[in-house]
């Protein structure tokens, strides 16, 4: 692969970033001179404009109480909405982190399991299957019908969506473990347990670390369509309230804070495999 | 079974008290519908600190030989006793080391953690450990790398700390199954040159799985030499070079290339048997 320039490569996405905002800030503002030009969708009362979601964004975060005038009383503000932008972000990044951690155990454990066994993968190899074939997101109005409205709703179905992403990747690891690992350890007088923990999870971790990134952003998914069908609290609740005030601006800073809380767990992720998986990296002096 | 007439002077270390016994092994499998007869028929002893070779075309079993005395595959009859116990496949015997043919360093372990593997399964302490594995990383030519990861290894350098990650637990039986195979040929002498002052110091009884002649001649005490599949011993030659050995030097003597040709012979015709299977 070529290499480019890292300065020009950051100038490249600064401009797409500064032409994609200003057609959305101004763009509708064209209307009048270009009709023909500019599609309904521009319109400021579906998709908001960047200047508003900054302003929308400044007071349901608390920090300004009205346009121009900054907050007097901050704690004030929060304790007004319980359901504020502070406690939203909270509560949805709790139960996506519960929903993550479940999933990416269980799914982890189980995956090992059955794909060291021959026999327990060919007894539950047609369940999982059938499983696997619905749209966990289906589920997800059951899940809150049985689980309530509460935190627990939003976990299972976050839970649901991530178990099998990790478990099918982590079984996949498993089974294509090169034995000569496996064999070079039991003639070294490894026990089965001491396998199972030096060779087969180090050489599974490259297959899980590969869904963990998708599982993150799903498990984020499940907790957002959790709340969209019954929750007091959460950013899902957020876009749901906004969206019938016809409030365009009060869902897209939900949208973005959405969207900052992906890329930073994403971000987290990839730093801890960077540093678990660094052996992948040194490739060399042959 | 004629064995080369030769006198039998300096192998005076070998007593004849035998560490390995193989007797009457077969070996046969299934592939599709068809029932491939891998080894038929094995019967030999190994005595205490020989160094045996096990020469042979690929597909000869001798590796098959080798896998089932290291317990890792099961036998289709027969027996084999490692100190008069019996071998249970899956099961590793204390005591014999193995290293393979592709060096199976774990690559998520640096080259130090990897030689040291064994004494760590063990539970011998981090403080103990980390000197042993600064003796062997010494002894293998690999100062400098013990943090390094084996990707960053050339192959010669891998094979060495495959080796060391073997021996790092003291195995008194050493089975090697051509390990030193996918090396070019400087860096297979240097290997010869390594094991050799190894073997000489810690006096193990070693099987040793090749198809080169040249590697089974400066190397071993014995030579077993496998037919075509199926395979069985077509012939056993004693090589009586005296000790310690040069694995350079010991190519150029009047007494090798006698054997070498007495030997290369019956090898050839087995090549061209094995071709035609």
């Amino acid at each position: 692969m070529k290499r480019y320039s890292a300065l020009g490569t950051v100038g490249w996405q600064v401009l797409i970033c500064a032409v994609v905002l200003s057609v959305w800030q101004w763009g509708y503002d064209l209307r009048t001179r270009l009709p023909w030009l500019v599609p309904d969708l521009l319109d400021p009362y579906f998709i908001s404009k960047p200047s508003m979601i900054f302003d929308n964004f400044l007071i349901q975060s608390c920090l300004i109480s009205k346009l121009g005038a900054f907050n007097g009383d901050f704690g004030k503000c929060l304790a007004r909405n319980e359901n504020n932008l502070w406690a939203a972000t909270a509560i949805t990044l709790k139960n996506t982190f519960f929903g993550f951690v479940t999933g990416v155990v269980s799914g982890f454990v189980a995956g090992l399991i059955l794909g060291r066994s021959d026999r327990l993968s060919a007894i539950f190899q047609p369940f999982i299957t059938a499983v696997n074939s619905i749209p966990r997101i289906a589920l997800a109005p059951i899940i809150v019908l049985a689980f309530g409205i509460g935190d627990m709703s939003k976990i299972v179905t976050s839970w649901i969506v991530v178990v099998f992403l990790v478990f099918f990747n982590t079984f996949e690891g498993a089974r294509s473990i090169d034995e000569g690992f496996t064999n070079a350890a039991r003639l070294l007088g490894a026990s089965e347990w001491q396998i199972t923990r030096t060779v087969v999870i180090p050489s599974t971790m490259a297959w899980v670390f590969a869904s963990l990134t998708p599982a993150i952003s799903f498990a984020l998914i499940g907790v957002i369509v959790g709340e969209f069908i019954g929750a007091e609290r959460g950013i899902g609740r957020l876009i749901i309230e906004s969206e019938a005030r016809g409030e365009a601006s009060g869902m897209m800073v939900a949208v973005v804070v959405l969207m900052l809380v992906g890329v930073v767990l994403s971000a987290i992720i990839w730093r801890l495999q960077a540093y678990l998986l660094r052996w992948q990296r040194q490739r060399g002096a042959e | 079974m004629s064995t080369l007439e030769t006198s039998v002077t300096t192998s005076s270390r070998a007593s004849a008290e035998r560490r390995v016994e193989v007797k009457g092994l077969s070996k046969s499998f299934q592939l599709a519908k068809t029932t491939i007869e891998a080894v038929r028929d094995v019967s030999f002893d190994v005595r205490r600190g020989e160094f045996v070779a096990l020469l042979g075309p690929s597909g000869s079993g001798k590796s098959t030989v080798l896998n089932m005395i290291a317990s890792l595959i099961r036998s289709s009859g027969g027996e084999i006793l490692i100190d008069g116990k019996r071998v249970v496949p899956g099961k590793a015997t204390p005591d014999v080391g193995y290293v393979f043919q592709r060096d199976t360093l774990f690559p998520w372990r640096t080259v130090g953690d990897n030689i040291g593997y064994g004494l760590e399964l063990s539970g011998v302490p981090a403080s103990e450990r980390k000197e042993r594995i600064a003796e062997c990383v010494a002894q293998a030519g690999l100062r400098g790398f013990e943090n390094a990861y084996p990707s960053a290894l050339s192959g010669g350098m891998r094979q060495r700390a495959a080796l060391m990650r073997t021996l790092i637990v003291e195995p008194q039986i050493l089975l090697m199954d051509e390990p030193f195979g996918a090396l070019d040929t400087h860096t297979k002498i240097d290997m010869h040159e390594v094991l050799l002052r190894i073997w000489e110091r810690e006096q193990q009884t070693v099987l040793f799985v090749t198809h080169d002649l040249g590697e089974a001649l400066t190397l071993a005490d014995r030579i077993i030499l496998f037919s075509a599949r199926p395979g069985r011993i077509k012939d056993m030659f004693e090589v009586d070079f005296v000790r310690p050995r040069d694995a350079v030097k010991v190519r150029e003597t009047e007494h090798y290339a006698e054997l070498f040709q007495h030997i290369w012979h019956s090898l050839g015709e087995e090549f061209v048997k094995g071709r035609s299977v």
